[in-house]
Formats: C-alpha cells, structure tokens, sequence
C-alpha cells in the first residue's frame, strides 16, 4: 500500500514538474518548435551565417555584437526578425533595441532585407543548434596554428652544430682524462721497478716546470704575435666602422613591434610607410593611420585595459602632438637616395636593404649605407625591363643576351646620387 | 739595448694600444649610441630635412661656424608647430594633382548620395585591376582577407569587418565603396589620407571584380 502511494506522488510531483517545463517552454518569446532543426535547415544557416554574420557575431562569445546562441529564448521573433532586416527602424522606436545598440558601442548593424523569412528560421536554427562548443574550437585551432608556425621558424642547424660542439669537448676532456691516468699507471710502474738508474729515475719523475716554459723565447714570441694580431684586426675594423651606423638600434617614444605588426599580422609595408612608392621618403605614419585600428585594439594580445604604450598614440591624437620617433637610418646629407626609384621603379623588395624587419622587435639599421654598399648592388643587379619598350631595342643592340645591369643605365655616375 | 728598457717600451706600447682599443671599440653603433661620425658637418643637413630634426640649440656647437651661433646639428624650423621641419598644407587651399583630380568633399554621413552620384573616371582595364589587385594586398587585405570575406588576421581581432560577397554587400556600388575607403564607415577608418584617389579607384575596381569570383 505505502509503496504504491508513493509511487503516485512520485508521479503526481514528475507531471507536475513537466507541466511546469512546458508553461516555461511556451511561455518563453519563442516557440521552440518554430525554429528547424533538422539538419538541413542549419547547415543552410551555418552559410549564411558565415556569409552575413560571422563578421560581427559569434555563437557563445561577445565580439562585436552579442553572443547569439539563445536568442529566441530572449527575444520575440518578430523583433528578431525586424532587427535583423533593419536593426536601425527598430532602434527608432523600441526601447531594448535602443539599449542593445548603445551598450555594443553604438555600431551600427547593416540592414538584411535581402533575407528572405525562411532563410531567417535557417539562420536561427543555426544560432540555436549549430556546432555547440565550435566557437572554442576553432580558437584552439587557430592557436596551435599560430604556436606551429612560430616553432617551424626556430633554426634547427644552429642547434645542432652547438650539440656537436658540446659533445667534442666532453670527448676530447674524456681523452685527457684517459692520457693522465695512463700516465701515472706508467710512472707508478716504472718507480716500482728495482733495475733503474738515477739518470732514467729523474727523467720518470721530473716534473713540468711552467715557470720555465712561461720565459722560453717561443713562448713569448707566439703570445706577443697573437696579442699584435688581436689588436690590430681590432683596431681596423674599429677604424672601418667610424661613420657607419649599422647595429643603431635606438628606444623609440613609443614601444612599436615590427614583428608583431608585419610579422605575425601580416601587414604590408606600404600600409603605413605610404610615402614609398611616390617620394623620396618612406614616410613615418602619422597618427591616423594607427588610429584605424588601435580606435578598436586598446592593448596587447587581447587583454582587457589600456596599454600604456598604445595609450600613447591617443595622447598624442588628443593634444594635437606629434609623436617624436627617432630617426634610424641617416643617409649622410652628401648622398641623395629616392625611395620611388627604387620601390615602385626598381621594384626592390623593402627586405634587401632594410633586413627581416617583419622579425625586428625593435628596429635596427641592418644594412651598412656605405658607398660601397651601393655600388656593389647597382654592380650587381639586373634591370627588370620586361614589358618596358623603351628598353626593349636597347637591351638588343647593347647587351650580349645578357641583361643590363643598373650600372650600365648610370647607376655609378657620381651626379646621379651627389650634387 | 737592455732588457730593462725593452721592458717599458712593451709596457707603454700595451698600455696605448689598450687606451686605443677601448675608445675605437666605442665607434661603432649599437643600441642608442648611433657610433662615431667621421667629417659630422657633412652628415647633417643645413637645409631643413623632412624627418629629421634636431632641436638642441646646443648640438654640435664645438664645429659650429653657423653664423646665428646656434650649434652645427642644430635642424628644427622655429616657425612651425612643435618646430617640424614639414608643414601642413595652409588652410583652405586645393591640392593640384597631375591628374586634376580635387579634394573629395561628399562628408562621411551622406553615404546614400555617394553610393548614387559618384562614377569612377577610370576604366576597369586590366593593368587597373592588376594595380589594385596589388593596391588591395597591401591596404584592405589586412581587415577584408585576401578573397574578401572579412575574415583577414587583422580583422578577425577587430571585429564587424565587412565580407564583400555578403547579401549586405554584394550589390553595393562604385561610389559606395570609394566613399567607405575615402570617408570610414562604422568600425573602419578613414583611408583618404593613405591612398590617393586614382588608386582608390584600381581598389574599388578590383573589389567589384572580387565579389563577381
């Protein structure tokens, strides 16, 4: 008896339990069968989605915009509907829609009319039951992308010439170590030896007087040649490097990563030094130009706050300030160098004089701006003429089959780089 | 000769040669010391030089025979903001360009009327598009990717960057892409100051023919 009545409060509490989920469920915006959730309808949302919203919207994170996943839940569908076609009508005159677009920064969100309804339902159906925990990830796989790729660079040759060094020198200690025991097995068995005269005794036991060895002329005169050279091959390159400026690599007023900007994200020289391709400078980039993206990107690797060193740039934005870099590469005011001619003209890659920049975390001056240093590439360096008429009869008549050198077009001329 | 005297020569020689060695070795540059300048007159110039300034009044007055007593590296135009040697353009003055074109003046909320009035004065000729093929690599590929869906390394970190070939924006005209590249819209700056406006146009050219692909 008890039993059983038991059992029928257990089942009066487990309807009363489901009839609750069921007045949640249908009590909520939307109505959970409304939106598809076969797989059909969501793969056609996931497409859309990448096409459409994947820009400003991820299913379980803030970016952007909101995290979408459990829209419906929060929303009615209309609404959703409206907001997607023409977010800015609905910001006009709804409240939430009014607080949603002031709390994401005031971004607005372009109209989708062109989303036909049902293509509306296959996006939901996407945002509600689509690659649950695929957020995470793909971030995963974009980070152990990112860590392969670093580890791949490292060079492996250095390495390993340090392994074989380290291993000769344990042998060759281990050998050493050998020979002295050997030695002192011989003396010990040649003292113990009873037919020995004293003249083979002392030559047994005589002992290496250093003292002696330190005042021998030989000795003196191979230190003495060694200490000459030393100085001397100092002395000259210390000579050679006056007036060259190669290894200057100067703090700047504010902390700048080539490696981070050029290296790992990939942005073109040309992005900032704008001036490369039509003047004489490369041009240092004004404030602006950092400001396209760093009015977005606040600090370093994602982190919440404010860089101080990012920081810097809105100061100098803000007080109308020019951000006072320093110079790195000083041309003597003798040589005249054009940054055109050799870039767009030329079409030589930023690398060949400036070195691996996008590896530099701070800048260092690679090449050494002699003359010699010029000439030697203007000696060596051929002349793209593909596609250029003018060059094409003087290519035939002058060269040998052979391109032109930039040397044969003037370039050791002494007026075309001082006057 | 005797030893003795043999001996102090050595001495003095070593000691020089040390002396010597130490202040050569602090020739060359390394860090923040740019190294030893031979002849320094004829590295700094004596003309105002874009880039480069030195304000120290002070700097190389120990070679200074400048005639305002002011020290020889002395480079800084007292005139202008912050003493720059390079001026902002006077205000309220056109620039003339070689291929007429004026300053774009459509300000950056009249979206809707650029996106109807502007026309590209450029043909989509092939050297165009190859031009900004290379033009896009280099300003838009950053955000927008390399196929133009947004998704470029820079623009996953921002966030909100367009995809060309999204419904919002594959009907979008010439003059609604220049004016987003000239003017900035929503999370993107402006890029008027970067690119000039022929190679805007190669750019907007170019996207037009990335959203047909």
């Amino acid at each position: 008896m008890s039993i059983k009545r038991s059992l029928t409060k257990v089942h009066v509490i487990a309807g009363f339990f489901v009839a609750m989920l069921a007045l949640v469920a249908f009590s909520s915006p939307v109505q959970a069968q409304d939106i598809p959730s076969d797989e059909a309808s969501i793969a056609a949302g996931k497409s859309l989605f990448g096409a459409n919203c994947a820009q400003c919207h991820k299913l379980d994170q803030k970016y952007t915009g909101p995290a979408l996943r459990g829209v419906t839940g929060r929303r009615e569908l209309p609404w959703i509907k409206s907001f997607i076609k023409n977010s800015s009508k609905l910001i006009a005159t709804d409240a939430d829609a009014k607080a949603l677009f002031q709390e994401y920064g005031g971004t607005v969100m372009p109209p989708h009319e062109f989303l036909a309804d049902e293509e509306i339902m296959q996006l939901l159906a996407y945002i509600e039951n689509g690659d649950k925990g695929g957020d995470k990830a793909d971030a995963d796989g974009a980070a152990t992308d990112g860590g392969a790729a670093q580890s791949g660079d490292s060079s492996m040759p250095s390495e390993y010439l340090t392994v074989i060094l380290v291993v000769l020198v344990v042998v060759l200690l281990l050998i050493l170590i050998v020979l002295g025991l050997i030695i002192s097995v011989l003396t010990k068995f040649l003292n113990d030896k009873k037919d020995l005269d004293e003249d083979e005794k002392e030559y047994i036991n005589q002992k290496t007087d250093l003292k002696k060895v330190f005042k021998s002329e030989g000795f003196i005169l191979i230190v003495t040649a060694i200490v000459v050279a030393l100085i001397a091959k100092t002395a000259i390159d210390g000579l050679y490097s006056i007036g060259i400026q190669q290894g200057y690599a100067p703090a700047q007023p504010i902390a700048f990563s080539h490696q981070l900007h050029a290296g790992q994200y990939g942005i073109d020289c040309q992005y900032c030094h704008t001036g490369v391709e039509i003047g004489k400078s490369a041009n240092i980039p004004s404030a602006n130009i950092c400001m396209n993206c760093h009015q977005h990107i606040k600090n370093v690797g994602g982190a919440e706050g404010f860089s101080p060193e990012i920081k810097k740039i809105y100061d100098a934005v803000e007080n109308n300030e020019p951000i006072e870099w320093v110079r790195i590469h000083n041309l003597p005011d003798l040589a005249y160098f054009n940054h055109s001619q050799h870039v767009k003209v030329g079409g030589v890659e930023c690398q060949t004089c400036h070195g691996q920049i996008q590896e530099m975390e701070v800048v260092a001056q690679h090449s050494p701006l002699t003359m010699g240093w010029c000439i030697d590439c203007h000696r060596t360096t051929d002349v793209n003429t593909a596609g250029n008429a003018y060059y094409d009869n003087l290519v035939k008549l002058h060269g040998d089959g052979n391109a032109m050198k930039v040397a044969d077009i003037g370039g050791l001329e002494c007026a075309k780089c001082h006057y | 000769m005797n030893i003795g005297n043999m001996r102090s020569i050595t001495k003095y020689t070593l000691l020089l040669s040390t002396l010597g060695l130490a202040a050569l070795t602090s020739c060359s540059a390394d860090g923040d010391n740019p190294g030893v300048e031979y002849a320094p007159q004829m590295y700094h110039s004596i003309a105002y030089e874009p880039l480069s300034q030195t304000r120290d009044k002070e700097a190389g007055k120990w070679l200074s025979n400048r005639e305002d007593g002011l020290g020889e590296f002395y480079n800084s135009n007292d005139n202008n903001p912050h003493g720059m040697n390079m001026r902002e353009p006077a205000p309220n003055t056109v620039q003339r360009t070689a291929n007429g074109y004026l300053p774009y003046r459509i300000p950056m909320d009249s979206l809707e009327y650029a996106a109807r009035v502007v026309k590209s004065p450029i043909e989509p000729t092939e050297q165009v598009l190859a031009e900004g093929m290379k033009l896009y690599t280099s300003y838009c590929a950053p955000c927008h990717g390399d196929a133009g869906d947004g998704n470029g390394s820079v623009g996953q970190v921002i966030g909100g960057v367009a995809n060309f070939k999204g419904g919002a924006y594959i009907n979008i005209t010439e003059g609604h892409i220049f004016h987003v590249i000239t003017q900035g819209k929503g999370r993107m700056g402006a890029h008027g100051s970067q690119i000039t406006p022929e190679n805007r146009w190669k750019i907007v050219h170019y996207v037009k023919q990335l959203q047909t692909k």
